[in-house]
């Protein structure tokens, strides 16, 4: 389960608050962590070839992120990246990086989210076979049939629900936040000023946690929620 | 090319000013040429009757001397009559008549009491003489005689003579007539010929040159809608039409560089906010991760939240500075609004279900749009927290979506309390917002903006019946608007909505 015991990443962001934030966050999550405060270290950290993936933030001081990443690439590098931006605009060499396998995350972000995506890059090049079937302590989804079974007893469940349901179950034990929830079941980039998302959640819950089980579905405050795994 | 688009260039290039200026050019110098030679016809033909007069009044003149001086004898006739028909001889060119006599000269002699004494000439000269003393013209200048109606004229030059008759001699005007028809034709040709080919010259000259200007306002119409950094071709001559373009250009190099400082701007107010956004939200996660605070937890939950709000407000507040001053990035794509619609009613449903508010959808099918998909993910998702944020319970939303006319037109219909009316003047303004409401006002302000920067529009009313209606405009993506013309010209009206009613029992 924990793949990513031993990976190594490479932390680009030159804003030292959020450089230790990060160190310390990705070192709880169980990552090797190598920090770098402009472009010209983490150029010299990434040419060592030794990292799984690559965290950059578009604003150096020294140098733009997005020619960072070219030129390692250049250089040989082909690890995944993250590209966190305070930027507004997604540029265009962004969305050309987006395409090639990397991806994009704007600042202000949750930690949940940074470390999902940056998990979704590592699966990537370590991939496995797609599963049919995924199961979450007496939880169980037929992906082909789209139907779940929670300690053997079906739960009819929207289509909608299903997904929701499926995307949960596939970051056991992880906390998925709201704006993860809509970009990824629902495929809107939205912030709403309502509690929309927690709706659909609570009558998931309501759906999935019946009386007399014990509650699978967490919420955690101002963060997003988690399936609970053990 | 289908002829259905050959026939449309040719009805749009009737309409150009190439061909209106060709036109009014072609028919100024074809009606020049015409007056210039009504001029030279006439000219041309009052000096031919001059030429011709005087050679009658020569003759006639001699005519008379020797019909004064030759004896009233038998051989009279005889030498008068070769002495005319010798004058008729010297008519240059002169042309016989389909039988070959020679019907272009006569001679008339009468006598003092009026009577045909002599007639040389085709026929007998009654007839010519009944016309000459029915025509009372003065007998010394020459005159136009009309025979038989229907003939070409004779030019008749009279003397009178010693006896109290008179001599006559006519010439035909065929020759003359002839000449000047001759010569109507020719010009007619040639005229033909080159108002044609001055029509062609002034149409391909202008074309040319309008096509540049046309070029230049593709290119310009062009730039505002994608990216500033184009420009409209500039032509390599040094006319009126490079001139325009490279000030249209000079314009855009300045609209460019102050769009571009905006970004920088907006992009730098972005940075310099959420960096330190960023490094709060990550102390303030830390601090909630942090086991046996479980008590200070609430606060620190809520401070996340209203970060959160405030970065997207933060979003808004810029989106809409951008939007007003036409420089909001758009990365445009098609749209389907009917899915987008479909998966929104399926975001928001259970909300409005919970809040005891229902949700009727009514599409005909796919509304395809060509619009940046985050920012209009972002607007309809804005109507309906709007929705959600201000209708009481056991209320119902009504969502129709259309296509019609090049529009796509997505209304949102409820049954609540409607705007207030102090609000509802200036609804879209930034910070505008009713007594009671929870949110910023900017809500509405970024969806006018949006879809303006989209070439839409959006409006907002109160109901007569009672409740709002909030309807947004766009422009329906290119080829689908053409497909969708067609087909509603095939089956028009065919297909009906299709109604999809949500509440909390069907999905529940």
């Amino acid at each position: 389960m924990h793949y990513h015991r031993h990976m190594h990443v490479l932390l680009v962001e030159d804003d030292l608050e959020i450089q230790t934030f990060l160190k310390r966050s990705l070192a709880e999550a169980g990552y090797q962590i190598d920090a770098a405060g402009d472009g010209k270290t983490a150029q010299l950290l990434a040419v060592e070839g030794k990292h799984d993936a690559l965290i950059v933030d578009l604003g150096l001081p020294d140098q733009d992120g997005i020619g960072l990443i070219l030129r390692l690439r250049q250089l040989g590098v082909r690890a995944p990246v993250l590209i966190l931006s305070a930027r507004r605009s997604v540029d265009d060499r962004v969305r050309g990086l987006e395409q090639g396998g990397d991806d994009y995350l704007t600042k202000p972000f949750a930690l949940a989210e940074l470390l999902a995506r940056l998990r979704n890059l590592l699966k990537r090049t370590s991939p496995g076979n797609e599963p049919t079937r995924l199961r979450v302590l007496d939880l169980e989804l037929d992906l082909l049939r789209r139907e779940a079974t929670r300690a053997g007893e079906m739960l009819s469940l929207t289509a909608q629900e299903f997904i929701l349901l499926e995307y949960l179950c596939r970051n056991p034990g992880r906390v998925v936040t709201r704006s993860m929830i809509l970009d990824k079941v629902w495929g809107m980039r939205i912030q709403p000023d309502t509690n929309v998302v927690d709706v659909h959640i609570y009558r998931l819950r309501g759906k999935v946690d019946m009386e007399g089980r014990t509650p699978l579905i967490r919420t955690l405050r101002g963060v997003g929620y988690v399936l609970r795994d053990r | 090319m289908s002829s259905g688009t050959a026939e449309a260039g040719l009805r749009g290039g009737m309409r150009s000013a190439a061909w209106r200026i060709s036109l009014w050019a072609t028919l100024a110098f074809a009606c020049g040429t015409m007056v210039v030679f009504i001029f030279l016809h006439r000219f041309v033909s009052t000096d031919i009757q001059r030429r011709s007069d005087a050679w009658l009044s020569g003759e006639v003149e001699v005519l008379s001397d020797v019909a004064n001086r030759t004896p009233k004898n038998a051989l009279y006739g005889r030498v008068v009559r070769e002495i005319a028909e010798l004058a008729s001889r010297e008519i240059p060119d002169k042309l016989r008549s389909s039988d070959g006599r020679n019907d272009s000269v006569f001679f008339l002699q009468t006598d003092a009491d009026g009577s045909l004494a002599l007639w040389v000439g085709a026929g007998d000269g009654t007839a010519e003489l009944h016309a000459i003393q029915g025509s009372r013209a003065a007998p010394d200048t020459p005159f136009n005689l009309y025979v038989r109606e229907g003939t070409i004229p004779f030019r008749v030059a009279g003397v009178r003579m010693g006896n109290g008759g008179s001599i006559y001699l006519g010439l035909s005007e065929r020759d003359e007539l002839r000449v000047l028809k001759s010569l109507r034709l020719r010009f007619l040709l040639l005229w033909l010929l080159i108002v044609l080919l001055g029509f062609a010259i002034v149409f391909y000259s202008t074309r040319r040159m309008l096509d540049d200007v046309r070029e230049i306002t593709e290119a310009a119409s062009s730039i505002g809608e994608s990216d500033l950094s184009q420009r409209v071709p500039a032509s390599r001559r040094n006319d009126e039409v490079a001139q325009l373009a490279a000030t249209l250009n000079h314009m855009l190099d300045r609209i460019e560089s102050s769009v571009h400082q905006l970004h920088t701007i907006t992009d730098s107010l972005a940075h310099d906010l959420r960096s330190p956004l960023t490094a709060i939200r990550a102390k303030l996660e830390i601090s909630l991760s942090s086991e046996g605070r479980l008590r200070e937890a609430e606060p620190i939950v809520s401070a996340i939240d209203e970060l959160d709000r405030l970065g997207e407000i933060l979003n808004r507040s810029l989106d809409v500075a951008e939007a007003k001053a036409d420089a909001l990035r758009l990365d445009r794509t098609a749209i389907d609004l009917d899915e987008l619609v479909r998966a929104m009613i399926d975001l928001y449903g259970p909300c409005l279900a919970e809040r005891g508010v229902r949700v009727g959808l009514s599409s005909a099918g796919p509304v395809e749009v060509w619009a940046d998909a985050a920012l209009l993910h972002r607007v309809v998702a804005n109507l309906f927290d709007n929705e959600l944020k201000h209708l009481p319970a056991s209320c119902t939303v009504t969502v129709s979506l259309a296509a019609e006319g090049g529009w796509a037109l997505l209304v949102l219909e409820d049954d609540g309390p409607g705007f207030a009316s102090e609000i509802s003047l200036d609804l879209f303004r930034s910070g505008v917002k009713g007594r009671d409401s929870a949110g910023h006002g900017l809500g509405l302000a970024f969806v006018e903006a949006v879809l303006g920067a989209h070439g839409g529009t959006v409006s907002a009313v109160n109901r007569p019946e009672g409740g709002a209606r909030l309807s947004i405009r766009l422009p329906l993506a290119m080829e689908k608007s053409v497909r969708q013309s067609i087909s509603q010209r095939v089956d028009s009206g065919a297909t009906g909505g299709v109604e999809v009613v949500f509440d909390g029992d069907e999905l529940g």
